[in-house]
C-alpha cells in the first residue's frame, strides 16, 4: 500500500530523532546530572516503567492475574548478568564503553528475553488452560522457588561449570570471578529501551490483538464462537509479559551506577507487588497509567528511603518500648503497609484505578479503525 | 455443507440432558430444533459449537469430527451461533463487535501489528470493508460508535446475527431469535431468517419457542423432550403429531 510509505518514512525519522536524542543523554547526562543518585533514579524508573508497562499486558490486557512477575524480572536480570559478564571478561575486562555497550548489551537483552519468554510459554501453556486463579499461584509459585533455588545454592567450594552455586548463593551473583557485573546500560540503552516497550505496548493495545483481549474479556464463550482462541490468545499475552518483564530484569542488572552484584533477594515478593500496585494505582490496561504508576511508586519509594534517613526520622525512630511490646519506627516497612491500604482501597472504590482503561494524551480510542 | 448427528448423548451429574438424539441439517436447509423447556435444545446447541463434548454419539459437518474440536476450531470450520440471552462484547462497540470476529481471517502475524507493517494496515482496511459491509446490510451503521449495550434490544439481536455472519459461515445456529419480540415482530422475523439463507448461503438450524414462527419459516423439525427424540417431520405432520401434543399441553390423566 502506497499510502503507508509517508507515514512510515516520518515514523523512521522519528525513531533516529529519538535514538540520536537518548544517545545524546547518554552521553551529557553525567554533566547535565552530577549526582549519581538522581540518574540512578531515573534510570530505575525507566526501568520500573518498563516493568509495569509488561505486567499490564497480562494483568490489565488480558485480564488474568500474575502474582510473580518479579520471577521474570530475575530471571531476566541473571541472564543479563551471566551473558554480559562472560562477554566482558572476554573482550578483556576494563571500563565498559558505550562503544563496546553495542556488543554485548544486545546479546545480553536477547538472552534475558528468550530465557524469560520460555518460562513464560511454560508457566503459561498449563496454567491459562484452566479456569479463575491458577496463574497467580503458580507465577506466585514460579518467582519464590526461582529466587529461593538460587538464594539457598550453596557457596564456596568449587563448583562445577553449570553448578548453580556459580550464580553467588544469597550472597548474590558478582560477575566472572567476582570482579562485578560490568555495568554497560547507560541512559542510551535504558531509557530507549524503556520507550521502545512503552511503544510497542500501546501498538499491541490499539491493534485487533488488542481488541480480541477485550473481546475475551468480556466474554469468553462468545469470542471463542467468533474464532478467538482464548488460551492462544492468553498465552501469547503472557509470554509476551514474560518477556517485557525479563528484558527490564535485564536493564536493572546492566544499569550504570547501579550496584554490580544481583542478589536473589531483590527479586522477592516485594517487587511483584510493587509492579501490581504500578498497574492498579495507574489503571488496568492502560499503558500510561501503567508508566504513571511506575513513575509514582519509583519516587515514593526514594522520596520514602530519604525521610527514613533524615534527622527527624531518626531521632524518632527508637527503639520506643512500650510495655512488653518494642517498636521500631521503619517507614520503608510502614510503606508497604500505606500502599497495601491504598490497593485495597482502590479495589473496592475505583477498581479499574486511576486511568482505568483510558490513556493519556489518546486522540485515538480503541475504537481506532485505520486513519 | 451437512450438519448430521447420530446417537449424541450428554448426561450433567445424574441428569441426561440429550440423550440418543440423531439428526440431519441438510445443505441450505431452515430445520427446526423444539421442545419444551428443559428439553435440551442448547445442550444441542452447546454440543454441536463445542462448548461441551458429547459422552456418545457423533457429531459431522461435511466431514469434520466436530466432538474432537475446540469451539474455535469449530467456528472456524464454518459454523456460526448466536445466544440464548444475546451475548455481545459490550463495552465495545457496534463495529469492534464485528471487528473482533474478524481476527480469524486476518493474514498478518502479530509482529507486522507491533511493527506497523503495511500488512498490518491492509488487514485493518479489509476487515473495516467487511465489518461496514455488514453493518449496513442489518441497518446498524448509524450506531456503528456506540457501545453495543448502548443498543435496543432488537438491534442487539441483530448485531450478534451479524457478527455470527463475520466468519461466513456455513450453518448458523440461532438459539431463540425471537425471545422477547411481540408477534409481529416474530412474523417479521421469519422473513429475515429466509433472507439470511439466501443472501448468505448457509444453512439454519433454529431452536425457537414461537410456534407460529417455527411453524412458518422452518422446512423440517426435529422434537425433544426430557433430552429425547419424541418426533420428526414436517411442520404439518409435527402440529398433528399426539406426543408432540401431549409434550405441549400435558397429558391427559
Amino acid at each position: 500500500m502506497g499510502a503507508a510509505s509517508p507515514h512510515r518514512s516520518r515514523a523512521l525519522l522519528m525513531a533516529l530523532a529519538i535514538a540520536a536524542i537518548v544517545l545524546a543523554i547518554d552521553i551529557l547526562l553525567r554533566k547535565l546530572v552530577p549526582d549519581g543518585s538522581v540518574r540512578q533514579l531515573l534510570m530505575l524508573t525507566a526501568c520500573n516503567a518498563l516493568v509495569a508497562v509488561s505486567l499490564n499486558v497480562i494483568n490489565g490486557m488480558a485480564g488474568q492475574f500474575s502474582i510473580g512477575h518479579a520471577g521474570f524480572v530475575g530471571v531476566g536480570a541473571y541472564t543479563a548478568a551471566i551473558v554480559a559478564s562472560h562477554l566482558h571478561a572476554r573482550f578483556g575486562g576494563g571500563d565498559p564503553t558505550l562503544l563496546r555497550s553495542f556488543l554485548v548489551v544486545p546479546p545480553a537483552l536477547l538472552a534475558a528475553a528468550a530465557i524469560a519468554g520460555v518460562a513464560g510459554l511454560l508457566l503459561g501453556l498449563p496454567s491459562l488452560r484452566l479456569r479463575g486463579d491458577y496463574l497467580a499461584i503458580v507465577t506466585l509459585g514460579f518467582a519464590e522457588i526461582f529466587r529461593l533455588t538460587i538464594a539457598s545454592a550453596p557457596s564456596g567450594g568449587a563448583p562445577g561449570p553449570l553448578s548453580i552455586s556459580r550464580l553467588g548463593g544469597s550472597n548474590g551473583y558478582a560477575g566472572v570471578d567476582g570482579q562485578g557485573v560490568p555495568l554497560y546500560a547507560g541512559p542510551f540503552w535504558i531509557l530507549g529501551v524503556a520507550a521502545l516497550g512503552c511503544v510497542l505496548a500501546w501498538r499491541l493495545k490499539f491493534s485487533g490483538w488488542g481488541r480480541a483481549l477485550r473481546a475475551l474479556r468480556e466474554d469468553e464463550i462468545a469470542a471463542a464462537s467468533v474464532g478467538i482462541d482464548p488460551t492462544r490468545y492468553k498465552v501469547t499475552s503472557f509470554v509476551i509479559a514474560a518477556i517485557g518483564g525479563g528484558v527490564a530484569g535485564a536493564l536493572l542488572a546492566l544499569m550504570r551506577d547501579g550496584a554490580p552484584v544481583q542478589q536473589p533477594d531483590g527479586f522477592g515478593f516485594l517487587l511483584s507487588f510493587d509492579a501490581i500496585t504500578m498497574v492498579i494505582l495507574g489503571g488496568s490496561g492502560s499503558v500510561s497509567g501503567s508508566i504513571l504508576g511506575a513513575v509514582f511508586v519509583t519516587l515514593s519509594i526514594k522520596a520514602i528511603e530519604l525521610a527514613q534517613s533524615t534527622s527527624a526520622v531518626q531521632a524518632l525512630r527508637g527503639p520506643h518500648h512500650w510495655g512488653p511490646i518494642e517498636l521500631t519506627l521503619d517507614l520503608n516497612a510502614l510503606r508497604m503497609i500505606v500502599y497495601a491500604m491504598i490497593v485495597v482501597a482502590l479495589m473496592v472504590m475505583r477498581p479499574e484505578g486511576l486511568l482505568g482503561e483510558r490513556e493519556l494524551f489518546a486522540r485515538r480510542t480503541p475504537a481506532r479503525g485505520t486513519t | 455443507m451437512k450438519l448430521e448427528l447420530r446417537g449424541v448423548s450428554k448426561s450433567f451429574g445424574g441428569l441426561r440432558a440429550v440423550a440418543d438424539v440423531s439428526f440431519t441439517v441438510p445443505d441450505r436447509a431452515i430445520f427446526g430444533l423444539i421442545g419444551p423447556n428443559g428439553a435440551g435444545k442448547t445442550t444441542v446447541f452447546n454440543l454441536i459449537t463445542g462448548v461441551y463434548k458429547p459422552d456418545g454419539g457423533t457429531l459431522r459437518f461435511g466431514d469434520r469430527d466436530l466432538a474432537r474440536l475446540s469451539p474455535t476450531r469449530i467456528a472456524a470450520a464454518g459454523i456460526g451461533r448466536t445466544f440464548q440471552n444475546v451475548r455481545l462484547f459490550g463495552q465495545l462497540t457496534v463495529r469492534e463487535n464485528l471487528l473482533v470476529a474478524c481476527e480469524m481471517q486476518k493474514t498478518a502475524h502479530l509482529a507486522s501489528a507491533l511493527l506497523r507493517l503495511d500488512s498490518h494496515y491492509a488487514d485493518e482496511v479489509a476487515m473495516r470493508v467487511r465489518a461496514d459491509d455488514l453493518l449496513a446490510r442489518f441497518d446498524l451503521t448509524k450506531s456503528a460508535d456506540a457501545p453495543a449495550t448502548s443498543l435496543p434490544y432488537g438491534s442487539q439481536r441483530r448485531l450478534e446475527i451479524a457478527r455470527a455472519l463475520i466468519p461466513s459461515p456455513k450453518l448458523l445456529l440461532l438459539d431463540e431469535p425471537a425471545a422477547g419480540m411481540n408477534s409481529a415482530e416474530a412474523i417479521a422475523l421469519a422473513a429475515q431468517i429466509r433472507w439470511l439463507r439466501d443472501e448468505f448461503q448457509l444453512s439454519v438450524l433454529l431452536v425457537e419457542h414461537n410456534m407460529r414462527l417455527v411453524m412458518d419459516v422452518c422446512e423440517e423439525l426435529h422434537v425433544l423432550d426430557h433430552g429425547e427424540t419424541i418426533a420428526r417431520g414436517t411442520p404439518a405432520a409435527i402440529r398433528e403429531h399426539p406426543r408432540v401434543i401431549a409434550a405441549y399441553l400435558g397429558e391427559e390423566p
